[in-house]
């Protein structure tokens, strides 16, 4: 008889306010459906207030793993991105949240991770270990992150310098990076607004790069953030009107 | 009456009050002797101060009703699934996972109802509910133990723990499951206690290898004792108020809840992993607090229920409608 295999959670070992800011964090049954609610309400919100729309939804991969990026102009893009996913992926799906803003108080943690299933990203101490955590958590789960590589949201409307740190969760690695566009973001809730305002949202959903080729070293990292920026960029002239 | 409460449950909760607040001075003149390690002394300060919120956490429930009672031990049943599913990894299946949090949804209405029919229909209905919903996952690889996990787990906290809560229906409810969680408590303690001063040979040194025969015998007569006289308070007058029943009721109460703190050392054990969680400091997760607790609750109701019945002169099926 084969021996049976326990798996203990893999946060199982951490007090439970660090559970929560933990990138090995394991959702139970009441985040799984706190999560469920969120979506569905989330979604509902940016179909009604904001018509999102989503342009070329079937590039998407139809399995994990694979990572999002697209241009950061507003708190509400990561549940854009995320509205964007098949329901049977959306569960698998993780924004990569600024920890200094998201996981700063034991309350902003917790809704972080009841309502977002987001995971921290310390943009002041962000230690290559923490990277190749999630490197090894999006291949090993399979996940599915949703980031952003400016690191920050664009105070201008333009789209800022991707920073390479993203290089080194997927350079080498055989897992699709889909380039996003979001248009509307930054006129409906820009750095500094207090209030969303019901402006069109449209994501445009660009074809997945792979970096498998790509060597997983400081070139190679730098490579998959300049590349990514220009498929951004294209996807964001697309978005501009043509024609006089 | 002493404030409401029944003369054995308010002692009980006032000599715990009066026990946590003379520690600190324990500590300080133990501190004055300097034995003690300054390791040993953060640890204790640590353990203290996790009991100074454990322990009301514990005895206020029991005192504030018989359905505040059945839905502290509920949350408590609830909070030691999560850490056991997440320890053994069993919570990854969320739909048995979702089925033994439904039966301990619908065991503490039955207990909240006082209706023992639905009560003691539930472990087989559960268990049923489990293997079944277990198939819509259409992957038998692992089927026996994610079915097995589902069963064990939902009779350890649902249906043992149940038992403890079910008590709250007697008359003397408040009284009796302190009494009990005094004593299991305090079992530990002598354990410890007698086992430091007379431990010679090993209890089972690969399960637990800290435990003794000597602390074993010790909790046994001591634990035994403590709970005879409470229960002699407690059950005066009634069948039970004999020497024989109290000392039989105490003996079952110190065994079960020595197996029971061994039962999760088999656990944890067989896990590799030396605390469940890290939710209490100084005590690790809530089983390893908790443990002791899981078999008493079964052995002494059943004891009670046949010499003298439980709750058997309190209304029954509060909220259910029956003919």
């Amino acid at each position: 008889m084969d021996e049976w295999k326990y798996e203990p959670a893999r946060d199982q070992h951490l007090p439970p306010d660090e559970q929560l800011k933990s990138l090995q964090r394991e959702a139970g049954l009441p985040a799984f459906l706190t999560q469920a609610a969120s979506r569905v309400a989330i979604r509902s919100y940016l179909k009604l207030y904001h018509r999102l729309k989503i342009i070329d939804r079937e590039r998407l991969p139809r399995s994990a793993p694979f990572v999002m990026v697209a241009n950061h102009a507003s708190h509400l893009d990561a549940l854009v991105l995320a509205a964007a996913l098949p329901w049977g992926l959306r569960q698998r799906a993780f924004p990569i949240a600024a920890g200094d803003v998201f996981f700063h108080t034991k309350a902003a943690a917790f809704f972080s991770t009841m309502a977002l299933n987001a995971l921290p990203m310390w943009r002041k101490r962000c230690g290559p270990h923490a990277l190749d955590e999630l490197r090894a958590r999006l291949i090993g789960e399979p996940a599915i992150y949703i980031l952003f590589p400016e690191g920050t949201r664009t105070r201008d409307g333009r789209i800022g310098r991707f920073k390479p740190g993203l290089g080194r969760i997927v350079a080498g690695a055989d897992v699709p990076v889909v380039p996003c566009h979001l248009d509307g973001a930054f006129r409906a809730f820009p750095p500094g607004g207090r209030f969303p305002a019901p402006v069109r949202l449209i994501v445009r959903v660009g074809v997945p790069l792979n970096f498998v080729e790509v060597s997983d070293a400081r070139q190679g990292w730098e490579e998959v953030a300049t590349r990514l920026e220009a498929a951004v960029s294209a996807l964001a002239a697309d978005a501009l009107p043509t024609g006089p | 009456m002493i404030l409401g409460l029944h003369p054995v449950a308010f002692w009980i909760a006032a000599g715990i009050a009066a026990a946590l607040a003379l520690t600190p001075l324990i500590f300080l003149a133990l501190d004055a002797t300097k034995k003690l390690s300054p390791e040993l002394r953060t640890e204790l300060w640590i353990r203290y101060k996790s009991w100074l919120i454990l322990a009301p956490l514990m005895v206020a429930p029991l005192l504030a009703g018989r359905l505040v009672a059945i839905l502290a031990v509920a949350v408590l049943g609830a909070m030691c699934y999560r850490e056991f599913a997440r320890a053994i990894g069993s919570f990854r299946h969320r739909a048995v996972s979702g089925v033994v949090v439904l039966g301990g949804v619908l065991i503490t209405f039955a207990i909240a109802d006082h209706w023992y029919g639905f009560f003691t229909a539930l472990p087989s209905l559960m268990v049923s509910a489990i293997v079944i919903v277990a198939l819509f996952e259409d992957n038998p690889k692992g089927y026996i133990q994610r079915v097995a996990l589902g069963t064990f787990s939902y009779l350890l906290f649902g249906v043992c723990l149940g038992h403890f809560s079910y008590l709250a229906n007697d008359r003397l409810g408040a009284p009796i499951q302190l009494a009990i969680l005094l004593c299991v408590e305090m079992n530990d303690i002598f354990a410890y206690c007698t086992g430091k001063l007379l431990g010679q040979r090993k209890l089972a040194p690969q399960t637990s290898p800290k435990k003794t025969v000597g602390g074993a015998l010790g909790a046994l007569i001591l634990t035994s004792a403590l709970f005879a006289t409470l229960g002699h308070l407690i059950f005066a007058g009634s069948a039970l108020d004999r020497p024989i029943h109290l000392l039989t009721l105490g003996l079952l109460l110190s065994l079960t809840g020595q197996f029971g703190d061994l039962v999760m050392s088999s656990i944890k054990r067989d896990l590799g992993t030396k605390d469940m969680a890290a939710t209490i400091p100084g005590h690790g997760g809530l089983l390893d607090r908790f443990d002791s607790l899981l078999f008493v609750g079964p052995a002494l109701f059943h004891y009670i229920q046949y010499f003298r019945g439980v709750g058997a002169d309190m209304p029954m099926r509060i909220f259910t409608w029956h003919g």
